[in-house]
């Protein structure tokens, strides 16, 4: 694997930038060779994302992007997951600069869970697995000193999905200029939120 | 007399250099507006404003590689996106020093500076604020009174357009509103309820310089309610140089803007006492160039400027240009800022909002008026804050994957409310500026900030922390957390002070028009004026100063005293 060169990186996503207009895929299509992930990985990727968020009236996470947004966001290191890892456990994959690559922990996590290929699961069984991981990751009571790595990968997948055109303006509703400020009306069951409403979004 | 290139040279292009330049234009001057960074036109350099998240390469969320390369500080401030990442400054490419403590300096190097970027929020001050330091003994009493203020604020507000709820408060003295934005029920039901177990407090909605009705005079209008206003705003509907003052001294023909000019130096002659004009360096080409005028206004913000006038130090005056007193750079300020309280609200599970309004709530300070009742300190604090629903980002707090969860996510969730307290900075002289030995990329010395909040001001969130848990709790909330340790300075985003106004030209820098002691030419209207920091939102008063002191300097101008 070609160690991660931060310096050649942004450079060459630089110059794409510049050449060809930034887009999410050419970006991913600029992921040093040792950051770009495997026909396998995406597969696994794609498929933990509509795991989480399926389709339902609308697209699921898988269905829209959702991996390769994830492969993006984890080389990138969108919510801090580019931050060296202190005390890691044993067998973690860490790059050289001490950051956990979750797409490789999540591969060998869900493996381990499997007793084999993760993959070549049936679909309930792969949902169970999953499903297994999460609610580990959300432990009752204080947050343990080493949370799981599930859970920035959890937060990506959900910023992939609800920041695309279909999780953001078909499974929730958006609106770019509201024009008038309702202070108070009634909220009926199903009525959809709104990924327009940027302080929501900011404050969780 | 000789002749020079201009009247007035204004330096900066932000919240008071716009105001300068208005004012100074209007009133017949010849003015050349000088300001660092790029040019940004209204509405044509908006380039995110209409973007949805997925048009964007990381979804609005920023390219984190990049940021931690050039953006490492900005990056610290809630509302840098992907969206607004083009109106903050490249920290690598800007580097300044922190000394003693710890700085976190969040700016606009731009045309319109952070007039873009602002929170937006303006409030009067009053005379428990500027009798502060008399009161306690803290930094030097303000020449100036709440009265010598009044008639600027209003004639600030009319053209700023300020939309707010008359109170009728001494310590929040109304002014000259647009009709306010509504609170949500929430946030009513939170008022009622403070106001019958306490009195003195009232919630109120923000003062915000989004107009709730056009002015077509400014081609300006009105709030399209998106709260998107830092990507800049096309319907001019929030004040920004580019919205307001640019467009009203342009239209008088006596306004030159040159953008990429980094002001290095005021010139003084110390035969005649005055300054003479700027130097500065052409930013794209690393030219020096250089212009005389009569008067100089230096709007550059609070630490530029007083970074200025240290870089300004001559034979004449070798601790600084206008620096007799010793006291330039010290006794600088920002707001002891923190989350207070953050409360879940039950009980209006069907009860929603349309719209994004642009603002949120100000609970006033109600500590140390006419009694001091603060328990280890002696100036005020306010929350601001609101009630919200949440939305989708907070499934990544819960277990859950599926339909189900999917589902849940679909609705807004539950109603919550937070309280973030806004502190009074001491003035104090170990906080302060300097120049650094290193230089920038340009070749001009790096400024160097050293900043430490005391212990009036965690004595003072402490309490903040028990009041606003008491309050929401009081309201029906259930608080799940809250702090009271301060974050670094410069996390309120108001750092002021050090080269402040006073009445003696042995322990100030400017008098009471915001005119150096010493150097009867040169104005300092910008944040930097400030002798004690109150705890409200500074920009308006700074606005209301800038146009105070313009009015007085074209009047000495114009009686050939200046």
């Amino acid at each position: 694997m070609t160690p991660w060169n931060r310096r050649e990186f942004l450079s060459a996503a630089g110059l794409l930038a510049a050449a060809l207009g930034t887009t999410p895929g050419r970006l991913l299509a600029a992921l040093p060779a040792g950051e770009a992930p495997t026909a396998q990985q995406s597969a696994l990727l794609k498929e933990v994302s509509q795991l989480v968020i399926p389709r339902t009236t609308t697209a699921g996470a898988g269905e829209v992007g959702g991996g390769a947004f994830l492969s993006l966001a984890l080389a990138h290191g969108l919510k801090g997951t580019r931050a060296p890892v202190k005390d890691a456990p044993a067998g973690w994959p860490l790059r050289a600069d001490g950051s956990l690559r979750h797409d490789l922990w999540l591969q060998q996590d869900l493996n381990r869970r499997a007793k084999g290929d993760f993959m070549a699961q049936p679909p309930a069984q792969r949902r169970a697995l999953l499903a297994a991981l999460d609610a580990e990751a959300f432990p009752a009571g204080p947050p343990p000193a080493q949370p799981s790595p599930w859970r920035a990968i959890k937060t990506l997948i959900l910023t992939g999905y609800y920041t695309s055109e279909e999780g953001g303006s078909k499974e929730l509703r958006y609106e770019a200029v509201p024009g008038r400020w309702d202070n108070d009306i009634p909220l009926h069951k199903g009525d959809r939120a709104f990924s327009s409403d940027w302080t929501a979004v900011d404050f969780g | 007399m000789t002749n020079h290139d201009f009247d007035v040279i204004v330096v900066g292009s932000g919240i008071t250099g716009g105001f300068a330049a208005k004012q100074l234009t209007e009133a017949g001057l010849k003015v050349l507006m000088l300001e660092r960074g790029r040019p940004i036109e209204h509405g044509a350099d908006y380039t995110t404003e209409m973007k949805t998240p997925w048009e964007m390469p990381f979804r609005g969320e920023g390219d984190a590689a990049l940021y931690a390369r050039d953006y490492p500080v900005q990056q610290l401030n809630r509302h840098f996106t992907e969206f607004t990442q083009n109106h903050f400054v490249n920290d690598a490419q800007n580097p300044y020093e922190v000394g003693e403590g710890a700085f976190t300096w969040f700016r606009s190097y731009q045309m319109g500076g952070r007039s873009l970027t602002w929170g937006r929020q303006c409030y009067r001050w009053s005379d428990y604020d500027f009798g502060a330091n008399k009161r306690d003994g803290h930094g030097a009493d303000w020449p100036i009174r709440y009265a010598d203020l009044a008639p600027w604020y209003d004639k600030v507000e009319e053209f700023v357009g300020v939309s707010g709820a008359k109170e009728g408060l001494a310590q929040l003295p109304d002014g000259h509103f647009q009709p306010p934005m509504a609170l949500n029920i929430v946030e009513q039901t939170v008022r009622e309820k403070i106001l019958k177990q306490w009195p003195d407090r009232c919630l109120t909605v923000g003062r915000t310089a989004n107009l709730t009705e056009a002015k077509p005079e400014l081609g300006r209008g009105p709030c399209q309610y998106r709260n998107i206003c830092m990507r800049g705003c096309s319907f001019g509907a929030y004040f920004s140089t580019q919205s307001s003052t640019l467009p009203a001294a342009t239209a008088t023909g006596r306004l030159t803007v040159i953008t990429n000019a980094q002001v290095e130096k005021v010139d003084y002659d110390p035969a005649t006492r005055r300054v003479t004009g700027v130097r500065w360096i052409d930013t794209q080409t690393k030219a020096r160039k250089s212009a005389t005028a009569r008067m100089v206004f230096l709007n550059a913000g609070a630490f530029n400027s007083v970074h200025l006038l240290l870089n300004s130090a001559s034979e004449a005056m070798p601790g600084g240009l206008a620096n007799g007193s010793g006291v330039l750079g010290t006794h600088i300020m920002d707001h002891a800022n923190t989350l207070s309280a953050a409360a879940i609200m039950p009980g209006f599970e069907d009860h929603t909002t349309f719209g994004n309004r642009p603002t949120g709530i100000v609970i006033p300070r109600f500590r140390n008026l006419d009694k001091l009742d603060g328990d280890g300190f002696t100036r005020g604090y306010s929350f601001q804050g609101g009630a919200l629903q949440s939305t989708w980002t907070a499934g990544a707090r819960e277990a859950g994957i599926g339909e189900d969860y999917k589902n849940h996510l679909r609705e807004p969730g539950a109603w919550r409310m937070v309280l973030v307290v806004f502190a009074e900075s001491v003035p104090r002289v170990t906080n302060r500026l300097a120049l650094s030995k290193k230089l920038d990329p340009l070749g001009v010395p790096q400024l160097e900030i050293s900043f430490n909040h005391g212990k009036e001001e965690l004595a003072a969130l402490a309490d903040a922390k028990k009041e606003a848990a008491s309050m929401l709790t009081a309201a029906g909330g259930h608080v799940i957390f809250g702090f009271d340790r301060p974050g670094p300075g410069g996390t309120a985003i108001h750092e002021m002070g050090g080269a402040r106004m006073g009445h003696d030209p042995a322990s100030s820098v400017l008098n009471k028009w915001s005119q150096a002691h010493q150097i009867d030419n040169l104005f300092v209207t910008d944040g930097a004026q400030m002798s004690s920091s109150a705890c409200q939102n500074p920009s308006l008063t700074y606005m209301a100063l800038t146009a105070r002191a313009a009015d007085y300097a074209v009047t000495r101008m114009k009686a050939g005293a200046i």
